[in-house]
């Protein structure tokens, strides 16, 4: 039974997609001049995880793995209503690619004593989806993944979840502790309460976690643990379309039948 | 917590063959197994080595005779009522385990949910490489495995390599590739592997699972699909839908605001498809979804926005109000004999 249990919630700092844009010279995007903002899916998992705190208590901890300035995404973490929050920053992380970043998570949600450790879906920067059962696999613990609903049953430590698979869903107990990953846009994220930002922007302090202060060798993490590397990159040539306007669905009609698309 | 050796490199020397897992859920097998068997016969002939196809679930020997029709040289089948149906704990731990005995080089998964739950699930104990969502596949003249996977909201194709850490594992994303025809008469070893777990050692439990929408967007040869613009009424669009014989589609705005089910999403996180005709009805044309129907032969966009970036993705394009321009259009279509007549019931889609 767990009466007072400790979710850990990962969030991560990425380049605001929306401000993103494309190096004339190169074709490659120039992330660093991007503003750095919250991964929109974490939202949705600091929702089901301060959601999960209402229904059972407990106490939520927002963690991130980066650079100092990372902090901002706790101070958003907590002004939505986290009671604490980590930072896990060290040199020897740089380069990590999922695997030894699934690492140092892990070993994070040890020190911080997770029952329950919340992720967004996959982050905007990346893509890949593959941190939280990454996570979980290192931990050797049970993995919900595509959640979009949590029931907390921690009586029986266990928490239920209705996953989206292909075509439907399904409904998965998992034995505590365990690892979440919430679908994009199945939380309605709470809005900041002003006393709470005001608190998290002056007075919060995180707390700073370097690897050796989770239990993490340099060797484990970053660039020498992380098996893939970019081989190369190429601009992929745009698709040439005919570009062609009509006005009217009559049109639209006669130009499919005389391109022989329909008919 | 288990950790591999420092750093986890392996002498790649003793890996070899391909493996593919073939997702099976219930008996039946998600197509995108059968496109990764297809493409990876021919990176397992450049390579010199075998296809093997990786099947796991209950009474699922068909499938391993099956898989060996559509090009796997072997079958292995472990086949238990713990793995039906899909854990992530039971496949990752008998996973592991046919890992760490067989010593495959390379590893392809489909890109479903479960695809992607299972393979970052075993990629860690393995301290395989492992690249996500990849649209091409080659090999390198050292043998090694090319993943290629747009990047970049899709203006670049970055190619990852995994050069001391084995197997090389990546996820590929559905309706990429073709499935290959299966052919009754290739022979292939079918291999039957004990199960190394057993019940009373998994931690989660599947108490329910509903699966009614099992339409695959990546066959269709005319596809509509439906993006914000349609405010949450599907009405002219599946109209559309029915009159051009095609299936409803999705941008991720539609499948997250729940009015169409995830397995029909066209993008970066759903699905490929190049049906021979694409109608995007209100949809703005995100990089995202662009990625993902592309290849289409043709592309028709309907808009209310002018600027909506879909315009220059698209071949034919109409700007107006996507509730009066769909009816026109199927009207037009009938009249002009261009399109069956409305069936008396219209078939209900969903």
């Amino acid at each position: 039974m767990t009466d007072d249990p400790t979710i850990v919630v990962g969030v991560k700092q990425v380049p605001d997609d929306d401000e993103v844009r494309i190096d004339p010279d190169t074709g490659h995007l120039d992330r660093a001049s991007a503003p750095a903002v919250l991964n929109p899916p974490d939202r949705d998992a600091l929702e089901a995880a301060l959601g999960l705190r209402d229904a059972a208590g407990g106490t939520v901890v927002a963690v991130t793995m980066g650079p100092p300035t990372a902090t901002d995404v706790l101070e958003e973490a907590v002004a939505m209503g986290c009671d604490d929050a980590a930072l896990i920053t060290d040199r020897a992380f740089a380069g990590s690619d999922t695997w030894p970043t699934s690492l140092t998570l892990a070993a994070a949600a040890e020190s911080l004593g997770a029952d329950v450790f919340v992720c967004g879906e996959e982050t905007t920067d990346s893509s890949t989806g593959q941190v939280p059962p990454g996570i979980a696999a290192h931990l050797g613990w049970a993995q919900l993944t595509y959640v979009e609903g949590l029931e907390p049953e921690f009586d029986d430590d266990r928490l239920v979840a209705r996953r989206d698979v292909e075509g439907g869903y399904e409904i998965v107990a998992a034995d505590l502790p365990v690892v979440v990953a919430v679908a994009y846009g199945e939380f309605e994220p709470r809005p900041a309460g002003l006393h709470r930002k005001l608190y998290a922007e002056t007075e919060f302090e995180p707390l700073e976690l370097s690897a050796d202060e989770i239990g993490l060798d340099d060797e484990e993490v970053g660039i020498d643990a992380s098996p893939t590397e970019v081989g190369g990159m190429e601009t992929v040539e745009p698709v040439e379309r005919e570009r062609e306007t009509v006005d009217t669905a009559e049109e639209l009609a006669d130009a499919l039948a005389d391109a022989g698309v329909v008919g | 917590m288990s950790r591999a050796e420092k750093a986890g490199a392996v002498d790649t020397d003793a890996y070899s063959d391909v493996w593919v897992f073939v997702e099976v859920h219930d008996g039946d097998v998600m197509t995108v197994s059968w496109e990764l068997l297809g493409e990876a016969r021919g990176l397992a002939e450049d390579l010199g080595e075998d296809l093997v196809a990786l099947v796991i679930g209950e009474d699922v020997d068909d499938v391993g005779r099956e898989a060996v029709e559509r090009g796997a040289d072997r079958a292995l089948v472990a086949d238990d009522p713990v793995f039906e149906p899909y854990r992530a704990d039971p496949y990752g731990e008998q996973f592991r385990a046919l890992v760490e005995d067989r010593h495959p080089a390379i590893v392809l998964i489909g890109g479903t949910h479960t695809g992607r739950d299972f393979a970052g699930r075993v990629a860690v104990p393995a301290h395989a490489g492992l690249t996500a969502d990849c649209t091409e596949l080659g090999v390198d003249d050292d043998g090694l495995l090319e993943a290629r996977r747009p990047a970049f909201g899709g203006n670049v194709l970055a190619t990852i390599v995994c050069e001391d850490h084995r197997p090389q594992m990546a996820t590929i994303r559905p309706g990429v590739f073709s499935a290959a025809d299966p052919d009754p008469d290739r022979d292939g070893q079918i291999e039957r592997v004990d199960p190394v777990v057993d019940e009373r050692d998994t931690v989660s439990e599947v108490r329910e699972r509903v699966v009614g929408d099992t339409a695959d967007i990546t066959e269709a040869d005319r596809i509509v699909a439906v993006g914000a613009g349609c405010d949450g009424d599907l009405g002219p669009a599946r109209e559309l839908a029915d009159a051009l014989d095609a299936e409803l589609a999705a941008s991720r705005k539609a499948v997250d605001e729940g009015w169409v089910d995830g397995s029909r999403q066209v993008g970066q996180t759903g699905k490929t498809v190049r049906p021979e005709l694409y109608v995007a009805v209100g949809i703005s044309g995100a990089v995202q979804h662009v990625e993902g129907m592309n290849d289409s032969d043709a592309v028709v966009a309907v808009n209310d926005d002018p600027n909506a970036p879909i315009f220059e993705h698209a071949d034919y394009g109409v700007v107006g109000d996507l509730f009066e321009v769909c009816p026109a259009l199927v009207e037009r279509l009938r009249e002009d004999g261009l399109v069956d007549a409305a069936d008396a019931e219209p078939e209900v889609k969903p």
